[in-house]
This record gives C-alpha cells, sequence and structure tokens, in this order.
C-alpha cells in the first residue's frame, strides 16, 4: 500500500504537470525574479533549445515551487544567504562583496574626468548613500568594507565629499528594498544645506501612505511582510512641471499598481537618462544638477523647494558627451549622489 | 536531455509511459527506441544519426561473425568503433601533443564529441567480443540491438551494460508493480543525490573557488569536488537503475559506497563498477592478467590504467590521474596490503588519496595545480579568513548531509528502526520521504540554472 501511494503520487504529479503546463496560459512576467519568461512563441523561434526554458519558466505552480526551493535553501540547509540575499534583523540585504577595487578606481576616474572636463565653474560635492549592510551589527556576513570605500572616495575625488556616515541608521531603509525611506533624507537635507549654502525654508508637507510597499527583493524571500512606504507631497511638488528626456510624464509620485514590478518607481516614475524639474514657485534662480542613480529619486522632491530647476542625470542610461550638449553645467549647484552598488559596477556607467 | 531537466521530468517520462504501456508487448522495442532517439536528439541533435549508424554496422558485424571469418570481423568492428572513439574525443590531444613535440604553432580541429561516444562504443565493443567468444548469440534483430545501445536510461553516462545482462530482457520482460516501485523510489534517490546534493555542494565548492582562498578553503574545494563527483555520477546511475526497473531492466550496480573504502583496491570495486570490470574482462584478463608474472602484470595493469586514464578525458591530467592510481594500486599490491584492513587509519588514507586524485582529475593545468597543492599545504596563503569562515558556516548543512550519505549508516539505521516500535511512523514517513524529495527536486530544478551532469562529457 505504501509503495502503491508513492506511486500514485509520482504519476500524478509528472502526469499533471505535463498535462496542466499546457492548458495554463503563459505567463509573461515573473515577479519574483523580475525578468521577462520563456513562452511559446521562443519555443517556435527556437526549437529545441527553448523548450526546456519555457517548460522551466511556465510550470504550473512556478511561484509555489520557488517557495519551496527557498524553504529547502533557507529552513533545511540553514543557508543564511540565497540568490546574494539574506535575512538579517528582519531586514532583506543584498550581498555587495567584496569591494571591487578596480571597479571603484574606474569610478573615482569617471567622476574625475567629468568634473574637469565639464564643472570646472561649478559647486560641486560627492555624497555616498551607504549600502543597507553597513548598518549591520553582525561580525559573520560578509561586507563591502565602507570605511575604506569612504576614505578612497574622500582622498581621491578632486570634489569635496559630504560624509554620511553618521546620518543614517539601518531602520532609515525599507526592509524589503535597498533604498532609503524618503523621510530619511530629512536627515541629510542640513548636510546639503551647509554645503550648498542653502537657506532654511519652512514648507508644509503632507504624508501619503501606501501600506502594501513591495520592495526589489519582496519577492526573493518568502515570508515577506508588507511594508509602508510614505511621501511627502507639498504645493512645490504638485505644482512642479517634470520633464523626461525619452518620454512625457509629469508627476513627481505616481502611485503605482499593488502589482507593479518595482513599486519605489512611485518616484519620478522610475528610471530615467534626463529628468528636468522646474519649481514655477521659487523665489531664487538656483539651479541643482544631480549626477545621480536610484536613490536620488525620492531626494529630488525634498530639494525642490530650494532651487528652480534640478536637472537629474543618470549616467547608466545616457553618454556623458550627450548630457554635455544638453545641459548648461555653468555656476551651478552639482551633486554626485551614488550608493555602494554602481561604484561596485561602474562598468555600468557609460 | 538529462533526467533533472524539466522537459524530462513533465513531457518526456509520463509521454513515454502512456506510450509504452498501451502498447501490445511486441512493438515496446520499437516505443523505447524511438524515444532514446529522440531523448538523445534533444541534446545532440543530428549526431543521432552517427548513434543509428554505429548501431547498423555492429549489427551487421555482429551477424557476419557467424558466416565469415569472426576474428576478421571483429578486427574492423573494433577498428570501426574505436576509429571513431579516437576522431571525436582523441584527435586534438594527439594531434597537439604530436604538435607540441616538433614545436609547431597550435591548431584545433572543430570537432564536437558526441554526448555518451565512450558508453556506446564500450557497449558496441563488449557485444563483438563476446559475439567473437561466442559467449552470446549475435542480435538478429536490428531494432531488439538498437534498443539495446541506445536504451535511455543508460545512453549518455553508464552505467556500460554488458548485451549479455540484458540479453533475455531485451526479448521478453515483463514489469510487475514490485519493480515498477523500486524503479520509482529508485529514481527519486538519484535525482535527489544528483539535484539536491550534488549541484547544492557545486555551489558550495564554486563559492569557496571564487572566495579568497586559505589553506581551510583548498582542503575543501578538494573534498567538495569528490563529493560533487560521486553524487553527480552515482545519482546518475541511480536514475538509470530505476528508469531501467520501471520498463522492466534489472541493469547492474555501479557503485558501492566508494568513499567509505578502506583501500584504492577496494575503492575501484566500490566506484564505476561497469568501467573497472569492463576493462578487466576485455583489457586487464585478455592481456595475460596475472598469470604472466609479476612484472607481466605491472605492464597489465600499466596499460589498463593508461587506459582508465585517457577513457576519463583526452588531457594529460586524465593520464597521470590514470598512473596515480597504477602506482597506488601498485604500491599496495606489493607493499601496503598487510597494513590495510578495516580501520579508521585505512579509511582516512583512502579518502585523502581519493580526494587528492580528483584535485588532479579537475585541474588540467600542471602550473595552477601546484598552486592549488600548495595552498592546501598553507604555502603563499592565510591558514583561514574571514571569508572561509562566513561560507563554511553556511556549508555545514549541506556537506554533513553529504557525508553521512557516503555510507550506508542512514539506511541501516532506517531499516533498524523500522522493525521496531515506531513501524507505523515509517509507515508514512517514507511516503512524505520520497514525496518531499521529489517536490524538492522539482522546486530546485525549477530554480536553478546549473543542471550539467559532469559526466557526460566522457
Amino acid at each position: 500500500m505504501k509503495d502503491k501511494i508513492i506511486v500514485i503520487a509520482f504519476l500524478l504529479i509528472i502526469f499533471s504537470l505535463g498535462i496542466l503546463q499546457f492548458c495554463i496560459k503563459d505567463q509573461e512576467l515573473s515577479k519574483i525574479e523580475r525578468r521577462r519568461l520563456t513562452t511559446m512563441k521562443d519555443v517556435y523561434e527556437d526549437f529545441p533549445n527553448n523548450l526546456e526554458n519555457y517548460l522551466s519558466d511556465q510550470i504550473p505552480f512556478r511561484n509555489s515551487f520557488l517557495k519551496l526551493n527557498q524553504i529547502w535553501n533557507r529552513s533545511i540547509l540553514r543557508n543564511k544567504e540565497h540568490n546574494n540575499l539574506y535575512i538579517q534583523d528582519d531586514f532583506l540585504i543584498e550581498k555587495l562583496y567584496p569591494l571591487n577595487e578596480s571597479s571603484k578606481n574606474n569610478f573615482i576616474k569617471k567622476i574625475n574626468d567629468i568634473t574637469s572636463k565639464y564643472l570646472s565653474g561649478s559647486n560641486c560635492f560627492f555624497a555616498l548613500i551607504p549600502d543597507k549592510s553597513f548598518f549591520l551589527n553582525d561580525p559573520i556576513s560578509l561586507k563591502i568594507n565602507h570605511e575604506k570605500l569612504m576614505n578612497d572616495l574622500e582622498v581621491n575625488l578632486e570634489i569635496p565629499f559630504i560624509n554620511t556616515k553618521n546620518t543614517f541608521t539601518l531602520t532609515d531603509y525599507f526592509k524589503t528594498d535597498i533604498h532609503l525611506k524618503q523621510e530619511a533624507y530629512f536627515k541629510f537635507l542640513p548636510l546639503l544645506q551647509k554645503s550648498f549654502h542653502l537657506e532654511d525654508l519652512e514648507v508644509s508637507y503632507t504624508e501619503k501612505n501606501v501600506s502594501n510597499f513591495k520592495g526589489s527583493s519582496f519577492y526573493k524571500a518568502p515570508y515577506s511582510s508588507l511594508e509602508e512606504l510614505t511621501f511627502y507631497e507639498s504645493d512645490i511638488t504638485k505644482n512642479a512641471i517634470v520633464s523626461h528626456l525619452e518620454y512625457q510624464n509629469n508627476l513627481i509620485y505616481e502611485e503605482m499598481e499593488e502589482d507593479t514590478l518595482d513599486m519605489y518607481n512611485i518616484f519620478l516614475n522610475g528610471p530615467s537618462s534626463l529628468i528636468n524639474i522646474t519649481n514655477p514657485a521659487a523665489t531664487n534662480e538656483k539651479e541643482l544638477i544631480l549626477f545621480r542613480d536610484s536613490f536620488a529619486s525620492s531626494l529630488a522632491p525634498l530639494l525642490l523647494p530650494f532651487y528652480k530647476k534640478i536637472t537629474l542625470i543618470d549616467l547608466r542610461y545616457i553618454k556623458m558627451d550627450y548630457v554635455a550638449n544638453l545641459v548648461d553645467f555653468q555656476n551651478k549647484d552639482v551633486l554626485f549622489i551614488y550608493s555602494p552598488l554602481i561604484i561596485n559596477n561602474s562598468s555600468i556607467l557609460k | 536531455m538529462i533526467f533533472s531537466s524539466i522537459s524530462f521530468l513533465s513531457l518526456f517520462l509520463p509521454l513515454l509511459l502512456s506510450v509504452y504501456y498501451l502498447s501490445p508487448k511486441k512493438i515496446r522495442n520499437i516505443i523505447l527506441l524511438l524515444f532514446s532517439l529522440f531523448f538523445y536528439y534533444m541534446g545532440e541533435k543530428w549526431y543521432v544519426l552517427l548513434l543509428v549508424f554505429t548501431c547498423f554496422v555492429n549489427y551487421i558485424a555482429g551477424l557476419l561473425m557467424k558466416k565469415y571469418n569472426a576474428k576478421i570481423v571483429l578486427t574492423l568492428g573494433l577498428i570501426f568503433n574505436l576509429g571513431l572513439l579516437f576522431y571525436f574525443k582523441y584527435t586534438n590531444f594527439f594531434l597537439n601533443t604530436f604538435i607540441n613535440l616538433f614545436g609547431f604553432s597550435k591548431v584545433t580541429l572543430n570537432i564536437i564529441l558526441p554526448l555518451g561516444i565512450s558508453f556506446f562504443t564500450f557497449q558496441n565493443v563488449s557485444y563483438l567480443i563476446d559475439v567473437y567468444k561466442k559467449g552470446v548469440e549475435p542480435q538478429k534483430s536490428f531494432i531488439t540491438y538498437a534498443t539495446y545501445i541506445t536504451l535511455f536510461p543508460q545512453l549518455i553516462a553508464g552505467p556500460i551494460v554488458r548485451y549479455q545482462d540484458v540479453e533475455k530482457e531485451l526479448s521478453s520482460r515483463s514489469v510487475t508493480f514490485t519493480l515498477f516501485s523500486e524503479g520509482v523510489k529508485r529514481f527519486i534517490i538519484g535525482l535527489s543525490k544528483k539535484v539536491l546534493i550534488a549541484d547544492t555542494i557545486y555551489q558550495v565548492y564554486n563559492t569557496f573557488l571564487t572566495s579568497e582562498l586559505s589553506a581551510c578553503s583548498y582542503l575543501l574545494i578538494g573534498i567538495c569536488f569528490t563529493l560533487q563527483l560521486y553524487y553527480d555520477f552515482s545519482g546518475y546511475s541511480d536514475m538509470a537503475i530505476g528508469l531501467g526497473k520501471m520498463f522492466g531492466f534489472q541493469l547492474k550496480e555501479n557503485f558501492n559506497y566508494p568513499l567509505i573504502a578502506s583501500s584504492i583496491t577496494d575503492f575501484w570495486r566500490r566506484w564505476h563498477i561497469s568501467l573497472s570490470s569492463f576493462l578487466k574482462d576485455y583489457v586487464y584478463i585478455p592481456l595475460g592478467g596475472n598469470r604472466k608474472g609479476t612484472k607481466r602484470q605491472i605492464f597489465n595493469l600499466l596499460i589498463v590504467w593508461s587506459l582508465t586514464g585517457l577513457w576519463h578525458g583526452a588531457d594529460w591530467n586524465f593520464i597521470l590521474w590514470g598512473l596515480y592510481f597504477f602506482i597506488l594500486l601498485i604500491f599496495e599490491k606489493f607493499f601496503l596490503k598487510k597494513y590495510l584492513k578495516e580501520g579508521l587509519i585505512a579509511h582516512c588514507y583512502t579518502f585523502i588519496f581519493i580526494i587528492l586524485s580528483f584535485i588532479l582529475f579537475s585541474i588540467p593545468d600542471l602550473k595552477e595545480l601546484s598552486i592549488f597543492l600548495k595552498g592546501c599545504l598553507g604555502i603563499n596563503v592565510a591558514f583561514w579568513n574571514q571569508e572561509f569562515f562566513y561560507y563554511f558556516l553556511q556549508s555545514i548543512p549541506i556537506l554533513s548531509i553529504a557525508l553521512l550519505g557516503i555510507g550506508p549508516w542512514l539506511k541501516n539505521y532506517y531499516q533498524k528502526l523500522q522493525k521496531g516500535k515506531w513501524k507505523k511512523g515509517f509507515y508514512f514517513g517514507e511516503i512524505f520521504f520520497y514525496l518531499s524529495l521529489f517536490l524538492f527536486v522539482i522546486a530546485s530544478t525549477v530554480a536553478s540554472s546549473y543542471h550539467p551532469f559532469i559526466y557526460f562529457r566522457f
């Protein structure tokens, strides 16, 4: 009887997987993996090479199997780290290790080249947003040597370095996302005001909450809980004029659907090579150029009251030579703000 | 196609089982043949024609041996089979060895090695020799002969099945429920060994290899590679045996807990048994074995172990690997034999020399090998570092599972408990065990992008 149950269940599993595979409609996207899935169209294009990918991507109960695999890895094999992700103090941490020295040097050279070639008359600063792992009180986990990274940047960059070492704490970050919460930047603003000599302003913000926020790591770990994302709206952010280089979208904050792949895109609609934000209510003519990665998307709206115009440049998506034709850097405030993730993978900067 | 792929588990296997068991017995060999050829086509595309061609030539050679001069037919058959193997597997190796000797510039011919050629060549060769020696009657049906050679469970990674072992089953076989259920359970165990253990250990191995190396990590890399190779290959053999049973074939065991052997001689009685016995029966004994004096025996062993090395790969490190075992076996035979009895020292000695052999096996470059061995001794590297500690802590569970599985201890303990007062619990426990393993395998296969079986390259 025991063997009968095993055999019947085995046959039931393989037959039902095979039959259901072709009965269930193909899924186009996997949120867990943040990638496009192979569909039947791909199989027609390259048979039999794409068949295994197709069957593996479109297997019934795929997400349940992926969760089961995580149970195998985390609960049975007791792997702290899985898919480069580990959980520490309830925070999902994308492992960033080791520090890639040649990438770091390439990054420093890139910034120094930009400043010497294009920004000689500008007021430039560099700020590093620490990786979440910097704040972990865990001697075992592997993380990049932030102290060394900060020191290397401070010593080798030809522009002043804003030290953020004591500005943030672990709870300033989302649990399921690599980014800082927007409210954390209120602690960073005084440093910027001091560096760029910005006057104090009274801005009245309305807190808007998104209670079902799922960060980019959410789907990679089982049993992740939903978080709350707060964004800060003011008359300035409502009336700002936003223009993206590639497409039309005039919103500082755009609330995302619950099943959106990346809910952090609520800020400035996500990745974009070049964004101009104009503040019609500005009381001065100051302009800010932000060379940035995604971290600055939630910082820029809070800087808007201080400037007439903010230009956000993401060199992952646009070449500096091309930017130079579109943006006038003369007599502008310029802030380079990056996270260690970009510094460690600087080849992605164009 | 590989057994741990979703295409095999959710398409190929259910489709074959349905068609096979719904068909009349007399066409079941045709069905197995067609599915086996499709199985091979999925991995090797049009090399499937080469496979069919070799089946045809050997089938005809077997028949011709009865009518014409058997010795000439056998010689031609051996030249054909070994010539093909030489062409596909060894041309570049011998060409470049020759070129290096005379200082010419390196040439690499674009010859792609057909999957499993070493396995099906040896099966064809064993068939011809057995027919020549009149150990078996030549097969009269091409379908039956081709089914034997292409039988998908053992086609690309063994075990090497001799014709005489499956001759009866090829013409008439029946599958009882007991045999089928044994097959299913064995298949699940093999799948789990491959997917859940070997592939996970590969990740550990790779993690250590790409981390900042220390003496401890070098040692662990050696252990991981040995464990991975064992679980990968023995898992594949388990799957082949299990699938064989599901279709009525009783394939011989290929492994018998080799990593707990008490000597290197004992290890080779337990590791890849079908290859060892093939070389013993078709090379060592025909050369005279130990019947022609000590010097000749040593020479015979040298030939066998050079061939063993060469069979595993067309590179000098594989030949060195074979010679390494030749030296160890000679040493054991003439000096160490009396000291190596069952005991911790004997097992440790064997385990250490097996690990060393697989380090030699896995590193083709002699310079890199020297760096690796120095690394193991802590020369030019730290004894351990933070990375080793971090990754080692994470790998303790999988290494513990893998080390526990190299011996029969868990199986014996389970059987002992099964007879005790917890009988009922084990009844449901066994069902849960097999099904959860199978589901974990599917989950891991869906999640993982690493599948290749190491032994495919042979």
